[in-house]
C-alpha cells in the first residue's frame, strides 16, 4: 500500500514539476500570441470604424479637429503614450457621448464638446477613454460580450455585416463593468495630473451631468451608460485632492468660445 | 515505467485477445473523442462493465486500462475547460496555459504509446504491469482462486 501511495505521489509530482518547468519558457512571445491578438484588434477597429464612417458624418473643421487633437496630444505626451496609437474622430451627433473602439479609435460626439463648459472637462472625458484603450478594456469587453470566436470570424470575413454593426453599436451604447470604469477613472485622473490639467473639471462635468440627468436623458448617452455619476465625481475629487500640481489651461477661453460657436452654428 | 511481470497463470488465446481489446478500446476512443476527454472514459468504462465478470487476466487488464483513463480524464478535462473559458470568457492565453497544454500532451502521448505497447503484448499473452497503475490494479483486482 505504501509503495502505491509513493508511486502515485511521484506521478503527480512529475506532472506538476513538468508544468512548472515548462511555465519558465516565454511561450506567448515564442508563439507570437500577442502578434495574432494585435492583428485581430487592428482589423476589428477598422471594421467598426467603417460602420460609423458610413452611417455618420465626421466633423473635419480644422479649428475643432486641431483643438481636440491638442488635448489628446497633451495627455499622450505627458504620459508617454504613443500619440499615433490614439486615432481621434469627431462625429456630428447631438448625443453627449464619447467611446473607445479596438485599435485605439476614439470617437467623440460634437454633443459632448458642446456640453463641456471648458476644455478641461472635455480633456477629462478623453483621458477616461484613453485609459480604457491603454488598459485594454475594449478588447476585454468585446471578448466578454461577443466571444473570441465571433470576433475572429468577423476579421476573417465569415461574419455577417449585421453582427459587425450590432457590435459596433454596442461599443457606443453600453458601459464597461463598474470595476473597469473605476479603474479608467483613476487612470484618467493620473493622466490629467501628469498633463497638468485640473481633474476637478472632470468631476464637475460629472456632477453637472448628474444633475441634468433626470431632466434630459435623451441625449445623455455617455452618462446613462456610465452610472452613478455623482459617486464617480466624489472619488475623482477624493483621489486628486492631495496632489499638489500647478494646473495649466490647454486652450484659451477665446478658442474654446469659438469652437462652441462654430458647433452651435452647424 | 512498464515492466513485464509474471502472471499467476498462462492466459489462453481468447483471454489474451479480450485483455488486449480493453486497451484498443481506449485507443479508438482517444482518436474519436479527442476534443471531449470524457468519451475515452465512457468507452473504457463500458468495456470494463462488460468484462468485469470475465477471467482474472481480462479483468486485470480492463481495470488497468480504466485506471489510466481516469487520471487522463482529470488532466484533459482541466485543459478542456480552460480552453473553453479562453474562447468564451475574458480569460486570455498565458504562458501558464500553454505550459499546461504541453504537459498534458506529453502525459497523453506517454499513455498513448504505453497503451499501444501493452495492447500488442497482452495480445501475445504477455502480462504487462504499469508503474503505479499496475500496483493499484493488484490492489483492486483479486484472483478468484
Amino acid at each position: 500500500m505504501k509503495k502505491i501511495i509513493i508511486q502515485g505521489l511521484i506521478t503527480i509530482s512529475l506532472f506538476f514539476a513538468s508544468w512548472l518547468f515548462l511555465v519558465q519558457i516565454d511561450w506567448t512571445s515564442l508563439l507570437k500570441v500577442q502578434k495574432i491578438t494585435d492583428k485581430t484588434e487592428e482589423k476589428l477597429g477598422d471594421l467598426f470604424w467603417e460602420v460609423y464612417q458610413k452611417n455618420t458624418h465626421e466633423n473635419k473643421n480644422p479649428l475643432i479637429v486641431s483643438a481636440v487633437d491638442s488635448l489628446v496630444t497633451k495627455i499622450c505626451s505627458a504620459n508617454k503614450i504613443d500619440r499615433e496609437s490614439v486615432k481621434i474622430h469627431i462625429l456630428e451627433e447631438e448625443d453627449i457621448n464619447a467611446f473607445a473602439m479596438p485599435n485605439g479609435h476614439l470617437v467623440v460626439y460634437t454633443g459632448l464638446i458642446l456640453q463641456s463648459e471648458n476644455p478641461e472637462e472635455l480633456s477629462g472625458v478623453i483621458a477616461h477613454e484613453i485609459a480604457h484603450i491603454q488598459l485594454n478594456h475594449v478588447m476585454k469587453k468585446l471578448v466578454k460580450e461577443v466571444g473570441l470566436s465571433v470576433l475572429i470570424s468577423m476579421t476573417t470575413g465569415n461574419s455577417g455585416s449585421d453582427i459587425i454593426k450590432e457590435t459596433a453599436k454596442m461599443l457606443s451604447s453600453s458601459a464597461f463593468d463598474r470595476g473597469l470604469e473605476k479603474e479608467a477613472d483613476i487612470k484618467a485622473v493620473d493622466y490629467l495630473i501628469m498633463s497638468k490639467t485640473d481633474p476637478e473639471a472632470f468631476a464637475n462635468f460629472l456632477y453637472k451631468i448628474a444633475d441634468t440627468e433626470s431632466e434630459v436623458t435623451t441625449y445623455l448617452t455617455w452618462v446613462s451608460t456610465h452610472p452613478e455619476s455623482k459617486e464617480r465625481a466624489e472619488y475623482i475629487i477624493d483621489y486628486s485632492k492631495d496632489k499638489k500640481v500647478k494646473y495649466q489651461s490647454i486652450l484659451s477661453e477665446e478658442t474654446w468660445a469659438k469652437i462652441r460657436e462654430k458647433l452651435t452654428a452647424e | 515505467m512498464i515492466n513485464t511481470a509474471k502472471f499467476d497463470y498462462e492466459p489462453t488465446e481468447h483471454e489474451a485477445e479480450k485483455a488486449s481489446n480493453s486497451y484498443l478500446m481506449s485507443l479508438i476512443a482517444l482518436i474519436v473523442g479527442l476534443p471531449l476527454p470524457i468519451i475515452n472514459l465512457i468507452a473504457t468504462l463500458m468495456f470494463y462493465v462488460g468484462n468485469r465478470k470475465g477471467t482474472y487476466f481480462v479483468r486485470w487488464h480492463c481495470t488497468q486500462a480504466l485506471l489510466s483513463q481516469l487520471s487522463m480524464l482529470l488532466i484533459n478535462s482541466y485543459g478542456f475547460w480552460w480552453t473553453v473559458s479562453i474562447i468564451f470568457t475574458d480569460e486570455t492565453i498565458t504562458d501558464n496555459y500553454i505550459a499546461y497544454l504541453i504537459t498534458a500532451l506529453i502525459f497523453n502521448l506517454t499513455e498513448f504509446i504505453a497503451t499501444i505497447y501493452t495492447a500488442v503484448q497482452t495480445r501475445k499473452g504477455i502480462h504487462i504491469s504499469w508503474w503505479f497503475y499496475g500496483s493499484l490494479t493488484n490492489l483492486i483486482c483479486k484472483s478468484d482462486i
